[in-house]
Parts: structure tokens; C-alpha cells; sequence
């Protein structure tokens, strides 16, 4: 929003933004990486969701003297760069203790202590990155800062990788940068977080848990390489809960461990990996980063035939993804990812079923009535929302436009092919767990790792 | 000695990346709304189809002569491509002669 007026003012269109309360700080975070602190903004207070219509008519007319005002009154802006750190530059000397508690007050740390990124550990690092350490892999907003490999290493530090975990950490990083995960909108309300996902050999060769508890703390590298991507977005792209912004996750979730997939066991039963999935070879080291908005509850089923254990998946990953599906629908994109016990997997796949086919179950039998998608589009803001409008401009289907009646069922997955697998858990459980993707933001970006084993 | 003292001491880096945010002037500004055209920028969120028709009722009777482009003119600015966006929104404001605009409604 803040960057659509941006972009008026650079094309020489004087501009003034309405924010409400709860945004302001978030505003200030936004305007001050497009380049224009003094960004005009008039401030609806409050959460217009909340207000009845004479409330925001109220709200409105006092609102009128700020919008004037941001569109005629004349701005001065100062066009000087912050003096800020350079790579090298020791910003503190002092205990273990003492850089906690300097970098915890400027709010460079998750909360939790962290490895004092030393020059000679930075550099351990950079030893398995064959990168210049002042190459740019891109720029991250909202704070819109250059992600050089030289932070990734500081970071990667910190958050208690190994050196080794390098290019996995660059990686990553590659994957958040690009415009399809829209990394600009990671503190965005619903506070998504980042999932990432391991896949070849190097999972093995790195000692990534793939199997029981596999989304748990305790493995170094699940467990530290998650921790670095909240940093990462915390310390670059400028994403940070209260005493900073940025992040305005309302309730929010904390970091992901990396899933890292059972392939010995998609191999195994004859299916595809999820790094197969994502054009990769089978042996190919990469990392796929995308958004978890919220997971299913565990999903246990049981039985001989593919059909007992899919039907329930669909059920119950079905039930945790459909309130969310309006923003799949609005948005055209929506990846949710189902991970599959091994042991279900087995069954599945004994049946003779493909993921393909365990999709197209899923996208054919899983619907919520209309009624209630709209519903649901339009406590959450989106006040505009319509299937029927949706469907006419081609975002949908034309089957979702339906016969008008509100309580028609409709998909829940709207294509068959957004839906990922990923074959992990423990193996000796009947277990499987859905994660839910936030539409857009957070899109499922995959990148090959420069990693040879 | 204290054990502070025996203990080691850390020198450490920034853990930030240099900014790429380049200081920007903002549009020149005229100090008179009336006769000018102002551009509705939605993102589609938060009562922006009840805040809208308010603000142009409201600068209507301040301004003579305000004309509005409505949001479904210049179409939802949220959840677009941001290089798309840039490329296309300042020849739409061009197109239909937008003097000023108005974002809303979030951040």
C-alpha cells in the first residue's frame, strides 16, 4: 500500500497513504526503506474492522485535514544516507555476557543468546561459501538491505550453524530474496513463518533428523539452520516484533526447524522426492523455502488400502486448510504441503498410488460452502471478496462462480498441483501432519545447492 | 581478578547488511486541491469501498472542481507484483491525469 504511493511519488505524483493505528509503526519500517521517511500518512485510528459504518464515517471526516494536508503541503527531504557499519568494523569488545546484552538491546537477537560473531568465526564460514563475502544476493525489505554473503555468515554464526551449513545458508537466502516469495510481506498480520525443506543427499550428509520428531528442537542442523532464516529476517530484512517493527505478526509463531525428507523411504516405495517434485535430480542437493501460516493437528489413520488412509488425510488436512482457502482463492496461489508418515506412505504407494494421485484425491474431494469462504475473506479484511467476481476474471475457475447458490460446495484446493508431499516422520507411527501456506506471501521458492558431496 | 576479568573477550561485527534504500525526493506538491484529479489506490483491504465514497464527498465540498479516478479504474494495489507495479501504475496515473493520490488502507 505504502509502496503503490511510492511509486506514484517517483513518477512525480504527490501522494499521502491511509494507515490505521495499529500499522504506523510498520509504515514508518516500509516508507523509510522505499527511500522516503517523510512519506505522508494520515492515520485512521484504530481497527476499522471492528468499527460499524457510523464509527468509520466519524473517523473519516477527522481524517480529511491529513489527507489534505499530505497531498498540498510541501515536504523537505533529506537525502543523506545513515552513517551505518561497515562489514568489518568491530561495532563491540566484551564477554560473552556483554555482547548479549548489547546485541539483545538493539534488538539483533531472537531473545535467546547467541554465538558472538567473531571475525575468525565469519571467516570459518566464508571457507565453504566461494562467494565474495560483498556479493549482493539481493535485497530484502521492508528494511531493504543488500543480503551480502558476509551477513548470511555473521548470521549463520549466531544463530549456531556449522561453517559447513554455508552454502545451505546462502541458499536460503537466494530463495527468500526472489520476488516470488515476497519476503516484503513476511510480517505481514497472520504472522506466517518460513518452512524450509532439505532435500538430496546432503540432508544425510549434514545429519538432518528426516525421521521421528523430525519437526522438533535437538538436531544441530534442522534446528540452527531454522533459527537462521528468523534471524535473517529479523537482522536484514528489518522484521521485528515489539520494542522494534516491521513484524506485525498478531499472534505470530516462532521459527520453523528445516524439514529434511525420509528419501530412503519415497525411494523405497518408488515415489518421486519432494526435491523431484521441484525439478530437481534425485541426488541434487536443495533447499525450498515457503510460508506456514498453521499446521493440522497429527493426522493418525490406519488400514490396508490407500483409500482408508487417504480419506482421512483429506478430512482432517482438508478441515485445517479450508478456512484459509479464500486466500488461495483470492490470490491465485496457495501451496500447502502434507507430510506423509513413511509408514502410510508405504501403504499408499503398495495400493499403487502416486503423489499425483493422492493430490488429485485430495483437490477432487475436499470443499467448503461458498458461504463460508466469503465468510471468512471478509472478517479478515478482505471486504471486497467475491467467487463469483474471482471466477469471471479467470483467478478461478469458472466452476467456483457455481450456480449462485451460497451454500454450493467449492474447492478447497484449487489446483491439485499446489499441494506438496514430503515423505518424513517417524517411521514406526501411523502419522502424517498438514502445513497450511499463506497464498502468496511466502510462495514455495526452490533453489539448487553449490554443494558437491 | 575478578572473573570477568578471566574471561574472554569477544569483538564482534555487525550482524545487519548495508542499506540499499536510496533517499528519494517526494513529488512537488501544489497547495490547492481544487480542479485537480486524484487517483484512488486500494489495496482491497479494511472498508475501502465505505472509506473511499466519505473521502470524495468530503473533498468534493472542501474543492471545487476535484475529480476523482476510482479504485476499480486503477485496480487493487495489493498482492501484485512490485516490478509489475512500477512498471505499469505511472503510465495509468498519466492515462487519466492523476494529480495526487490516495493509498489505502493498512501499510
Amino acid at each position: 500500500m505504502l509502496r503503490a504511493a511510492a511509486i506514484a511519488e517517483r513518477a512525480g505524483v504527490p501522494s499521502v497513504s491511509i494507515v490505521t493505528t495499529p500499522f504506523r509503526e510498520q509504515a514508518a519500517v516500509v516508507a523509510k526503506g522505499v527511500g522516503m521517511p517523510a512519506l505522508p500518512i494520515a492515520e485512521y485510528p484504530g481497527v476499522p474492522m471492528t468499527d460499524g459504518p457510523e464509527t468509520v464515517r466519524a473517523k473519516v471526516e477527522r481524517l480529511i485535514d491529513a489527507i489534505v494536508d499530505g497531498l498540498a503541503r510541501p515536504v523537505e527531504t533529506a537525502l543523506t544516507r545513515a552513517v551505518e557499519p561497515a562489514a568489518r568494523d568491530v561495532v563491540f569488545r566484551g564477554t560473552l555476557d556483554q555482547v548479549q546484552e548489547f546485541f539483545y538491546a538493539r534488538l539483533w537477537t531472537d531473545g535467546l543468546p547467541v554465538i558472538p560473531p567473531t571475525i575468525p568465526r565469519v571467516e570459518r564460514f566464508l571457507e565453504f561459501a566461494d562467494r565474495s563475502p560483498a556479493e549482493v544476493i539481493g535485497t530484502l525489505s521492508p528494511e531493504n538491505r543488500a543480503a551480502t554473503v558476509w551477513s548470511i555468515a555473521v548470521n549463520g554464526v549466531m544463530a549456531g550453524c556449522r561453517p559447513e551449513y554455508m552454502p545451505l545458508l546462502i541458499a536460503v537466502v537466494e530463495a527468500i530474496a526472489e520476488p516470488e516469495f515476497r519476503v516484503q510481506d513476511a510480517g505481514s498480520t497472520p504472522g506466517w513463518e518460513p518452512l524450509i525443506i532439505v532435500s538430496g543427499a546432503v540432508a544425510k550428509a549434514l545429519d538432518f533428523n528426516r525421521g521421528q520428531g523430525v519437526m522438533r528442537v535437538g538436531r544441530q542442523a534442522n534446528t540452527s539452520l531454522g533459527r537462521f532464516l528468523r534471524l535473517y529476517l529479523r537482522n536484514v530484512a528489518g522484521l521485528r516484533i515489539p520494542p522494534g517493527a516491521g513484524d506485525k505478526g498478531s499472534i505470530a509463531a516462532t521459527f520453523n526447524v528445516a524439514l529434511a525428507e525420509d528419501e530412503d523411504a519415497a525411494a523405497e516405495i518408488g515415489w518421486t522426492t519432494f526435491g523431484q517434485d521441484q525439478g530437481f535430480a534425485k541426488d541434487d542437493g536443495a533447499v525450498t523455502v515457503q510460508s506456514v501460516v498453521s499446521s493440522s493437528p497429527p493426522i493418525y489413520t490406519a488400514g490396508t488400502r490407500a483409500l482408508d488412509h487417504v480419506q482421512v488425510l483429506a478430512d482432517v488436512f482438508g478441515r485445517a486448510c479450508a478456512y484459509w482457502s479464500f486466500t488461495g482463492m483470492k490470490y491465485a496461489r496457495w501451496q500447502p504441503l502434507l507430510v506423509i508418515g513413511p509408514s502410510i506412505a508405504r501403504v499408499i504407494a503398495a495400493d499403487g498410488w502416486t503423489k499425483d494421485d493422492v493430490r488429485a484425491y485430495l483437490h477432487e474431494n475436499v470443499t467448503i460452502p461458498a458461504r463460508e469462504v466469503e465468510r471468512y475473506a471478509w472478517h479478515l479484511g478482505s471486504t471486497a471478496f467475491s467467487l463469483k467476481a474471482l471466477a469471471e476474471s479467470g483467478a478461478l475457475p469458472p466452476e467456483y462462480a457455481g450456480s449462485g447458490d451460497p451454500d454450493r460446495p467449492v474447492r478447497v484446493f484449487p489446483r491439485a498441483a499446489w499441494i506438496g508431499i514430503v515423505v518424513a516422520g517417524d517411521p514406526g507411527r501411523n502419522q502424517s501432519k498438514g502445513y497450511v501456506n499463506n497464498h502468496i506471501q511466502g510462495g514455495r521458492v526452490s533453489k539448487r545447492l553449490a554443494l558437491r558431496l | 581478578m575478578t572473573t570477568a576479568d578471566r574471561e574472554p573477550v569477544y569483538e564482534v561485527v555487525w550482524p545487519l547488511a548495508p542499506s540499499a534504500a536510496a533517499p528519494t525526493a517526494l513529488a512537488s506538491r501544489s497547495p490547492d486541491l481544487a480542479g485537480k484529479t486524484i487517483g484512488e489506490l486500494w489495496d482491497y483491504l479494511f472498508k475501502g469501498e465505505e472509506i473511499f465514497p466519505l473521502i470524495r464527498r468530503a473533498l468534493a465540498q472542501r474543492y471545487p472542481g476535484v475529480r476523482f479516478v476510482d479504485y476499480e479504474t486503477l485496480g487493487s494495489t495489493h498482492g501484485r507484483d512490485e516490478a509489475e507495479l512500477a512498471a505499469t501504475l505511472p503510465a495509468l496515473l498519466r492515462k487519466h491525469g492523476c494529480d495526487a493520490v490516495i493509498s489505502a488502507v493498512g501499510a
